[in-house]
């Protein structure tokens, strides 16, 4: 326990510089590639300068991972999870759909999923989750390792199908399993669903603490919950600077720069990137850099990403002068977040959670599609069909038809999957982009 | 509504309750609802379980192909006028893909006349659970009343449990003398699904004459196996079954067998706490979250207790709960030496010439290897 306590804080420590020892040495055998190639004129912007900033500390949460079983009590959670309340209590926290996601980006799916599907887990079921088990099964990640966890909390504010697929790790690894179970809302969330999910909170904390062996520290918790605003706040700021035309970013950057909000929130280091970010973003404004050097369109991405295509595509449109230059998932991180109340972290903590973008009706989705159509000046959307998320995806059908007539502008439905390259045909694909492109004309 | 036993459909049915008894009709969507309420308030559930065959009209392009047929032809159906004998819809939710329906038809269209919705904790075990289920239900109560103009009469609910209770106890009386009942599955499973549009009342009529009818000791010749799943359909799985030998001993289908409240305490005098504890007291299923453990414990004492040997795993594709347990069920039964035969359904067809092959060879292999020990 000492030792892997030891080498948990040395992880900590040491990290930042070996990461950056590691980066160096990456940049130095590619700029040595690079010369001998030579390179063709990129659509892109300069990258962001945060951009290693953003590796190493997202790198350095994988590699503190490694050691925290045993040294730190370990929790695995859903993205949309109140994680506020672990951190008072030392848990280190592993986001599994993020870590999907990093499998998604290295192509590692089919060899996952294949993994999964021998269990037999249909190939229909949700691609982050059969990449997580898969992950499990074949005892192998992308980020090294992967500590085991003491606890799994989920939240269905996102789906329902993190319960099932949580409850298939807690058999997996054999240790308790947390549930919050949010109440879908229309409109206004009914008070005796946001007294449900208080409750549940509260129960949520007699289980982490058993589990740490610690106890709640109120002030502790405020002032996790006043950093968590914070963070959302900053985050919905950089996304912000993207209503600037040209937008300093793309909305293909904000997929991998969400990452601190979605496994860091409540942290310090997360609202650090995002001021550095932030200032970023608004010296390129004051310098006209944008996220594509030639920016003659913009449009709204609804739906996670197709992480395993995200180059692919953006370089698609880039080359055209079309930028992503907002997305709904990326937003949903910004809204939310912000309705917390340090003063009441679990009255507030309940009505925030259940007031996600998958947790409401259809009507508050195609005003904040219409809003953020307005607000970023879009003149098309592109609405990712997701056959893995289905309560992202069930309504885009009308979503697409209300887009258009109300806001006027130009949409497209494409169908993939966010993690599975098997359900996403490239040139078929490529062809049905680049026609949407062409009606531009 | 054409799932019709008989001569008489669903549709026709509940315009003859409205004329005959002045009864408003409810579609309602699965899987759980409480039914004794709406029984307490003169209000007929109509359950809509798609209905099967492709869809009808155009409503079901609102949905992805990928969303599971039950909610995609139940859309086409609301949307095409189809239901139009209902005064109302209720949406229970039971899935991600039933949500969406729910705020889908409410928000942009498909259903203009009154919905409802009920949204069942998951875990019901839980304390908080429990508080917020009865919440939930004296809300519905609440809109219920506003819609009848009627207040709720709590000695009618208690009648309404009562007589709920009763239908369970025959249902479950058949459904476990499954060997004694001289039925065929095709004719029990019909009776069966009848309480989803009947007037509970005349549906204990029919179960109770069929419980009579019970034979003193076994009758069925077949191969006994057991089914979990989701609804059965296409209802030819149930004739091939026959065909090949075989009948349903034991039922774990989310439409039948599983929604069977067994073990409700009988709570005289607080029909609110009876009706969280029927809630409560139906057999595990995924999608209100039931422990793994003990779902696969139900499964194989309903196994054991049916004398099934072979367990028949028939799940609508693209739904998940019932997708996620499969390897659980094939580990378990594998561990105690039960064949399993997963079969993927999907309503909007019918069964397909590999899937009878594949359900024949089954019950083929069963009758050759001999009953587990």
């Amino acid at each position: 326990m000492m030792l892997r306590r030891l080498q948990y804080e040395m992880a900590g420590y040491a990290g930042p510089a070996l990461l950056r020892f590691q980066e160096w040495q990456r940049l130095r055998s590619r700029k040595g590639k690079k010369s001998k190639s030579g390179a063709q004129a990129s659509p892109f912007g300069p990258p962001l300068e945060c951009v290693g900033k953003l590796k190493e500390l997202m790198s350095l949460h994988y590699l503190q991972g490694r050691y925290a079983d045993g040294a730190v009590p370990v929790a695995w959670v859903t993205s949309g999870f109140p994680i506020e309340i672990l951190r008072p209590l030392g848990f280190h926290a592993v986001y599994p759909e993020n870590h999907a996601a990093m499998c998604g980006v290295v192509r590692m799916v089919p060899k996952l999923s294949d993994a999964a599907e021998k269990e037999g887990y249909a190939r229909d079921l949700c691609s982050y989750a059969r990449s997580d088990l898969g992950c499990c099964i074949l005892n192998t990640t992308p980020a090294g390792r992967l500590p085991k966890p003491d606890l799994l909390c989920c939240c269905t504010n996102i789906c329902q199908t993190v319960l099932y697929w949580y409850k298939a790790l807690a058999e997996r690894f054999n240790v308790p399993l947390v549930l919050i179970d949010t109440p879908f809302v229309y409109g206004e969330a009914k008070p005796h669903h946001v007294a449900y999910v208080r409750s549940q909170l509260e129960e949520l904390v007699k289980v982490a603490e058993r589990v740490s062996g610690r106890r709640m520290d109120l002030d502790k918790l405020k002032d996790v919950v006043t950093r968590s605003k914070e963070g959302a706040r900053l985050w919905g700021e950089c996304l912000a600077t993207a209503q600037a035309k040209p937008a300093p970013w793309t909305g293909i950057d904000g997929f991998f720069h969400m990452g601190p909000i979605v496994a860091l929130r409540g942290s310090e280091e997360c609202n650090a990137y995002y001021r550095m970010l932030r200032d970023e973003l608004k010296d390129r404004l004051s310098r006209g850099i944008g996220g594509i050097v030639n920016e003659k369109h913009r449009l709204l991405w609804d739906n996670l990403p197709m992480w395993f295509a995200v180059r692919e595509l953006s370089t698609l449109l880039a080359e055209r002068g079309f930028n992503f230059a907002c997305t709904s998932y990326t937003n949903a991180w910004a809204e939310a977040g912000i309705q917390i109340d340090p003063a009441d972290p679990f009255g507030s903590g309940a009505s925030s959670y259940m007031h996600i973008i998958l947790n409401q009706d259809l009507g508050n989705r195609l005003g904040i599609l219409t809003r953020l159509t307005r607000d970023y000046s879009c003149d098309g959307a592109v609405l990712h069909s997701d056959r893995s998320c289905k309560p992202y995806s069930v309504g885009q059908v009308d979503l697409k038809e209300r887009l258009m007539k109300e806001m006027g502008i130009k949409v497209m439905m494409l169908e993939s999957d966010h993690n599975d390259p098997r359900a996403w045909a490239s040139e078929p694909g490529a062809n049905r982009l680049t026609a949407f492109m062409e009606s531009f004309a | 509504m054409t799932n019709s036993p008989g001569s008489i459909s669903r549709g026709t049915y509940a315009l003859r309750q409205k004329k005959e008894h002045d009864r408003r009709c409810l579609a309602v969507l699965p899987i759980y609802y409480p039914k004794e309420l709406l029984t307490a308030f003169d209000i007929l559930a109509v359950e809509l379980w798609g209905p099967p065959g492709p869809p009808c009209g155009d409503g079901a392009g609102r949905l992805q192909s990928y969303v599971c047929s039950v909610v995609r032809n139940a859309l086409a159906f609301l949307q095409s006028g189809q239901a139009d004998a209902m005064d109302g819809a209720l949406f229970p939710h039971t899935c991600d893909s039933l949500q969406g329906m729910a705020t889908l038809v409410t928000d942009f269209g498909g259903w203009s006349k009154k919905s409802f919705v009920f949204q069942h904790p998951r875990g019901s075990d839980r304390e908080s659970a429990k508080v917020c289920v009865e919440q939930e239900l004296r809300s519905l109560a609440g809109e219920l009343e506003a819609w009848t103009g009627k207040p709720l009469d709590l000695k009618r609910l208690q009648w309404a449990l009562d007589l709920h209770r009763e239908i369970d106890a025959c249902r479950a009386t058949l459904l476990d003398q499954r060997a004694r009942c001289p039925l065929n599955d095709v004719e029990l499973y019909e009776l069966l699904r009848r309480g989803e549009w009947l007037w509970p009342e005349e549906h204990l009529e029919e179960l109770r004459r069929a419980v009579q009818a019970l034979a003193s000791s076994p009758i069925q010749k077949g191969i006994p196996i057991m089914v979990t799943g989701y609804v059965p359909e296409p209802e030819g799985i149930l004739a091939a079954l026959g065909n090949a030998g075989a009948y349903v001993a034991g039922d774990d289908y989310a439409a039948v067998g599983r929604r069977v409240s067994r073990s409700a305490k009988h709570l005289k005098g607080d029909p609110w706490a009876e009706l969280v504890e029927r809630y409560g007291s139906v057999a595990p299923c995924p999608t209100r979250n039931a422990e793994s453990g003990m779902r696969m414990q139900y499964l194989k004492s309903l196994c054991k207790s049916s004398g099934a040997c072979g367990v028949l795993v028939h799940v609508q594709k693209f739904c998940e709960p019932e997708l996620f347990d499969i390897p659980d069920i094939r580990k378990t039964f594998a561990a105690i030496g039960v064949p399993v035969l997963v079969v993927e359904g999907d309503l909007e067809q019918t069964l397909s010439g590999q899937t009878e092959t594949r359900l024949e060879a089954f019950v083929e292999m069963l009758s050759t290897a001999g009953r587990p020990s």
